[in-house]
């Protein structure tokens, strides 16, 4: 089954997805569209800054078991059984935020949400895009993502390719391929040795 | 296999979904003295404050016994154990036999001790029932008074304050919530409740009602009448202990229960509400009577009763409250009564609208406050919970744009 792997090695902080995410989520399913709409469509993958303020893009894992599901006070989470993804029932929701303190990645957000109940703020988080999918499309987020840190695919797949490159990149003999490309490995580099001059 | 449970919450139910998950054909019954079908429990202050209608309590379908076959057995009370002869005694004498025993019964309102008890518009806060019959209440009330300033007390007064009566909110400890927060957070719950026209008095007892058939005074043990029409009582809770067998089951305040939910009597586990279990904050057993709590543990209860050994490492205290424009988030053991070896950092205030504070001890979280901004909780329960030394400084965490990406 494929699902959105994320890389974060990779990511630059471009935030493109986030973009993406908010007008997959939004009314008119377009970037124009959604700037105009109320309440304006917000995105559910999260880029925050890392410690060498680096990109993290952060998104929920649909873990299993699911924190948030066991935690919720209103029976508003569940897992839906052929994708694995956990939903959760805007019309049930009760804007509790008991499913904050249970999730250990902090992605869940608290706001009123287009597709949601008028006026009313409820819990929203990554739904894998599911109304994407099943009309054969992948991730909003996948598909925008430009330096591979978001993959659609089996997560053997992601194993398989990530073992992979990390072996070229350690072998001694040949050309190799570093695991991250050079522009990303350079941004970062820079990045964190700015932070650095910057706090001496 | 016969699995018994006692008590119909989200413990039990929790422990029923899991023993059906491992093992489809085993025989469970479930002993429950209330009759409504599985429901939010804490949902019941939505319902008093208008947000949500009773109707959207339940949180199983209608179907929910029958659909995993479980053998309900509702409406009335287990009144003993009979250890020796692996059977239940209900209130009408007849008797309900185990292999396994889950006793999954929760608490009851800690009652208080004052005259009058019997008039009307005088609740506890617990029960579908209960909340069913405060709504029934509030057409022509105008004036409430809410006794206890912890989770309970404060989410009645809340309601009431939502549904436009004038609230009196008395407490015998020197500020509310003073179990969860600390004296900085407390201030700033209390004003902003003020705000919104809360009264609070602190230090003060209620030793009697009166009225004609329904409340019209409280009497406080400083001499004084307070007149209301409404009153809810919200003092904390009890664990339902008194049909477990002292001698021979470890009963403290709640009953004992080992990593494996199991009580010191073979073939009894306990959880939820009712269990005592070690709080991972504290280092030693605790009651923490939170539902994910009780939805955890029952679910580990459920696995060990069908024959998977899973370990629970401990509980921990957690909770969010949303007070008017304040979202207040308290995790472990956020106030310690002596600080010393500890450190404490904190950021914000009254001043800001933003505030954190977090315990920490040997270079490991024990505790958090947070009000607003809380959407990053759950990464600081995670650390409280998997007890690992930070790397990160605490002067960092409590910055606005923590997130999970700087801790890997
Ligand atoms: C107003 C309110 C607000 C709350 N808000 C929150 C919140 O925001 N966050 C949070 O985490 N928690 C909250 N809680 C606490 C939460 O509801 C409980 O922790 C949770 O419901 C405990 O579940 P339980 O299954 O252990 O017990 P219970 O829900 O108490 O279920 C036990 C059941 O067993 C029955 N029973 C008891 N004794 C017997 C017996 N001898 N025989 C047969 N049946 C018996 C009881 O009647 C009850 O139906 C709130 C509670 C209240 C009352």
């Amino acid at each position: 089954m494929n699902q959105v792997v994320v890389h974060p090695e990779r990511c630059v902080g471009c935030m493109q997805c986030m973009l993406a995410c908010a007008t997959a989520h939004s009314q008119s399913g377009t970037l124009f569209g959604a700037t105009l709409e109320q309440p304006l469509p917000k995105s559910r993958i999260h880029v925050g800054a890392g410690r060498f303020n680096e990109g993290f893009p952060n998104r929920c894992r649909h873990c299993d078991p699911a924190p948030c599901q066991a935690a919720c006070l209103a029976g508003a989470i569940n897992r839906v059984a052929n994708t694995g993804t956990v939903m959760i029932n805007p019309d049930r929701c009760i804007n509790c935020a008991s499913c904050a303190m249970a999730c250990p990645y902090g992605v869940i957000r608290f706001h009123e949400d287009p597709l949601g109940p008028p006026n009313r703020q409820i819990a929203v988080k990554c739904d894998n895009c599911s109304s994407r999918v099943v009309r054969g499309l992948i991730p909003a987020c996948v598909e925008v993502c430009k330096t591979g840190t978001l993959t659609w695919e089996t997560v053997d797949d992601a194993m398989r390719r990530k073992n992979r490159e990390v072996s070229r990149a350690m072998s001694s003999g040949g050309p190799g391929q570093p695991a991250v490309p050079d522009g990303v490995a350079l941004l970062k580099t820079i990045k964190q040795a700015e932070l650095e001059i910057g706090e001496r | 296999m016969k699995h018994v449970i006692i008590g119909n919450g989200i413990a039990g139910v929790s422990a029923a979904e899991a023993i059906r998950e491992l093992d489809a054909k085993a025989a469970i019954t479930m002993i429950g003295d209330e009759t409504f079908p599985p429901y939010s429990r804490p949902m019941i202050s939505s319902v008093l404050e208008g947000s949500q209608p009773h109707s959207k309590l339940p949180i199983r379908p209608k179907g929910f016994y029958n659909d995993l076959s479980i053998e309900p057995c509702l409406g009335q009370r287990a009144t003993a154990i009979d250890i020796l002869g692996h059977r239940v005694v209900l209130a009408d004498g007849s008797t309900v036999g185990y292999d396994r025993l889950l006793i999954a019964a929760g608490a009851d309102p800690r009652p208080v001790n004052a005259t009058g008890l019997e008039l009307q518009n005088i609740f506890y806060m617990r029960t579908e029932a209960h909340s069913a019959a405060q709504v029934a209440a509030l057409p022509g009330a105008t004036k409430a008074v809410v006794l206890g300033g912890g989770l309970v007390g404060f989410k009645a007064a809340y309601g009431l304050l939502r549904r436009g009566l004038q609230v009196t909110m008395l407490i015998t400890s020197g500020y509310p919530l003073s179990m969860q927060v600390d004296p900085v957070a407390g201030q700033m719950i209390m004003d902003e409740m003020s705000r919104y026209g809360l009264t609070v008095e602190v230090g003060v007892s209620v030793t009697g009602f009166t009225g004609s058939g329904k409340v019209a005074a409280v009497e406080t043990d400083d001499g004084r009448s307070l007149p209301c029409d409404l009153v809810i009582i919200g003092k904390g809770v009890l664990p339902c202990r008194d049909f477990i067998p002292r001698g021979q089951i470890a009963v403290d305040l709640g009953v004992v229960v080992n990593e494996f939910m199991q009580t010191s009597a073979a073939n009894i586990y306990a959880a939820g509400d009712v269990a005592e279990l070690i709080d991972l904050a504290r280092g030693r057993r605790w009651v923490n009577a939170l539902w994910p709590e009780a939805a955890s543990q029952g679910r580990v209860a459920g696995y060990n009763m069908a024959g998977r050994q899973v370990a629970y490492p401990g509980s921990l205290s957690r909770n969010v409250m949303r007070v008017f424009e304040l979202d207040v988030l308290t995790l472990g053991d956020a106030n310690p009564g002596d600080t010393s070896g500890y450190e404490i950092v904190q950021s914000g205030g009254p001043t800001s609208n933003i505030y954190r504070r977090l315990v920490i001890k040997e270079n490991r979280l024990i505790g958090a406050v947070f009000i607003n901004e809380i959407e990053q909780g759950g990464i600081l329960r995670a650390l409280i919970e998997n007890q690992v030394p930070l790397r990160l400084p605490a002067t960092k965490m409590v910055r606005r744009g923590f997130n999970f990406g700087q801790l890997v």
